[in-house]
């Protein structure tokens, strides 16, 4: 991966993308209301929200596949009436992928960048270019047919960087791939916008990765943003505002989670023991709530249950308390707004 | 308008840039940028070449040809072996061979252009198209010169059948010449008339449904005896519908060895009557394929024609309207 694009680190916060109250209507339904949010070269934006909650609407209208009802947004200074304009500074990854698997990677780049009005010579030195920048380059000559999941997600960045966007626009680019796959991805969205110095939309339903690559973050939940910063305020706000801190979650050996729950059940504060995540050995303790929405010396009844454990000497992968992370704030939200 | 300029002004529809960075009215940043970024007017030679590929070396067209000889081929050595008892002369041979190219060579490209772009809806290829700065109609005039090229192909692979059906008969001129004229109007027609369908459709059956259902209904009369289609009523649909007009008109010429320029200086016209179906139809499937173009979307809007709307409302909820 090379640095692409020195002359914009220059300008290098500036807003690269400013939406104003778009709106949305499917019949009588609206799908978006009122969303507002802006972006700044070189950062990434985490899009969240639960199925249905307006996220593909809005990225549609982003990158003008469909028309707001009203409302404006702006890229790279392009106002939302000219989306033909628009559509030559933004690069696109689509959920769907849309590749034709008759075409190797090469072609496939060299397609979409003569689109973009670059001469055969130029679109190819471009393509390979980019195939290396996504670690595509040994195998720019096979079919996308032969494709795994994860190389043609990153072929689809390449094809989202042909035209040197200003913002890139992901939809679940981890969608599918393993664990190592999602991190040589997110490694690449950061380069995007590190290096590229590119505004990037990162659509996606794993919120430990959007919390570990993001700097700013919204959230959606029927067509209302109901939390937008960057993320660490959103989660200090939520914690602040919303979130009752009621349990606690620890990982242990999967063949220590029957012991776990017998040395756990009964302890005084301790509620329920349930648990979670199939056999991966997470155990989630919900703590006696008060009558004022706290929960009884939390911290306390959290070293106690470790000291239980410890004394039964059941090992201790990790503990999280409740609300210290982006998917509780995800989850209490969007769980309120549907309420 | 005289017709060159109106030729003029498709040119520059369909050749319109869709960026011009210049004119625009100064508060685009890093021009840097979007300087080396210009949609150049021939996106659509583009698309062509690209569906080009993807229809002969992804393999649909050569699996759509190899039935068209199959079929072409065996129906001539069935004509051969029928001539032979029955006396049929070569100038009828020919006649039927070229009546059999055009119904299936028409019929392929009809298909191809139905799947043309419910189909990449259906393939989920659409939507990294439709956000690059390809303008509308220069995707659908690139998509619909590639669906067209299915017909010259198999009009190239049907001349050695006429050839050796024709006997030396001066027929397999004719045949050649009117045929291949008669078959490019045709074809057009139907390849933008199924271009038109998809345009509509948010599913391939859909699409495919709708036009080999209008399709049917232009072939199946053709294979009515003669004797059932008289009477004023039966010479008006006979007239009206473009592959029975094509054919009589080719019959004319072929079998009945009218020659073509006579018709010009025949006071009724009657001859050149024969083509007013087929030009109407192509001119009506054109217009609206044009007017369709610049209303490309990622999804359909399935209102705009009731009759798709309601197969789409049975198999396919849409869910967005007003898309780009």
């Amino acid at each position: 991966m090379k640095k692409t694009n020195d002359f914009r680190h220059a300008g290098a916060e500036r807003e690269i993308l400013h939406a104003e109250k778009l709106r949305k209507f499917y019949g009588e339904r609206e799908a978006l209301q009122g969303l507002s949010f802006t972006l700044k070269a070189g950062h990434i934006l985490g899009f969240l929200g639960p199925n249905g909650a307006g996220k593909t609407t809005a990225i549609r209208i982003i990158t003008t596949i469909l028309q707001a009802d009203s409302g404006r947004y702006t890229v790279d200074g392009i106002d939302s009436k000219f989306p033909e304009k628009i559509r030559t500074r933004i690069g696109v990854l689509p959920e769907t992928l849309g590749f034709q698997k008759h075409m190797t990677g090469l072609e496939c780049l060299v397609f979409f960048g003569r689109l973009y009005g670059r001469s055969a010579a130029v679109a190819r030195a471009n393509a390979e270019a980019l195939l290396k920048d996504v670690g595509l380059d040994h195998r720019s000559r096979s079919l996308v047919g032969t494709y795994s999941r994860g190389m043609r997600q990153r072929l689809g960045i390449a094809r989202a960087l042909v035209n040197d966007p200003a913002v890139v626009v992901l939809d679940e680019p981890t969608l599918g791939l393993d664990p190592r796959g999602q991190q040589e991805l997110l490694t690449l969205v950061r380069w995007i916008a590190r290096e590229r110095n590119a505004g990037v939309i990162l659509c996606s339903h794993l919120l430990a990765e959007v919390e570990s690559v993001c700097d700013d973050v919204v959230i959606l939940s029927s067509g209302q943003v109901v939390a937008s910063g960057t993320v660490t305020e959103v989660i200090r706000r939520a914690q602040r505002d919303v979130i009752q801190r009621n349990g606690v979650r620890i990982h242990v050996p999967p063949t220590s989670v029957a012991d776990a729950q017998r040395v756990l059940h009964g302890m005084p504060n301790v509620l329920t023991v349930t648990p979670t995540g199939g056999s991966t050995g997470w155990l989630e303790i919900s703590l006696v709530t008060l009558a004022d929405g706290t929960s009884w010396e939390d911290h306390r009844v959290t070293n106690r249950i470790l000291e239980a454990l410890i004394r039964a000497d059941i090992p201790i992968i990790s503990v999280n308390a409740d609300g210290g992370r982006l998917q509780d704030v995800f989850l209490q939200l969007t769980d309120e707004a549907i309420a | 308008m005289s017709g060159q300029q109106m030729l003029a002004a498709f040119y520059r529809w369909v050749t319109a840039p869709t960026l011009d960075v210049s004119s625009h009215s100064g508060d685009v940043p890093n021009m840097a940028d979007t300087a080396s970024i210009k949609v150049s007017r021939s996106a659509w030679w583009v698309v062509f070449r690209k569906e080009l590929e993807d229809l002969w070396v992804g393999g649909r067209g050569a699996v759509l040809l190899l039935l068209y000889c199959v079929l072409v081929g065996g129906a001539s050595l069935l004509q051969v072996v029928l001539s032979e008892s029955d006396m049929i002369p070569p100038k009828e041979l020919v006649y039927s061979t070229l009546m059999l190219s055009l119904t299936f060579g028409v019929l392929m490209n009809l298909v191809l252009g139905a799947d043309s772009i419910s189909g990449e809806r259906e393939r989920g290829t659409l939507e990294a198209l439709l956000v690059t700065p390809a303008s509308r109609p220069q995707i659908v005039f690139g998509k619909f010169l590639a669906a067209l090229t299915p017909w010259p192909i198999a009009f190239l692979v049907t001349a050695p059948y006429l050839a050796v059906l024709a006997q030396d008969d001066p027929a397999l001129r004719l045949a050649l010449i009117w045929g291949g004229l008669a078959g490019t109007l045709l074809a057009a027609s139907f390849t933008g008339l199924g271009m038109v369908v998809s345009l509509w459709s948010n599913a391939n059956r859909v699409s495919l449904f709708v036009t080999l259902t209008t399709y049917l209904m232009f072939y199946l009369p053709t294979q009515l005896p003669s004797g059932a289609q008289t009477g004023i009523m039966g010479r008006f649909f006979k007239r009206v519908n473009p592959l029975e007009s094509v054919g009589h008109w080719l019959e004319k010429i072929i079998v009945n060895n009218r020659n073509p320029l006579e018709f010009s200086t025949d006071p009724r016209g009657g001859g050149w009557l024969w083509l007013v179906s087929p030009t109407v139809l192509a001119a009506l499937v054109l217009g609206a394929l044009i007017i369709s173009a610049s209303l490309l979307r990622l999804e359909a809007h399935p209102s705009a024609l009731p009759g798709i709307a309601y197969l789409q409302r049975r198999r396919h909820k849409p869910s967005s309207k007003n898309t780009r």
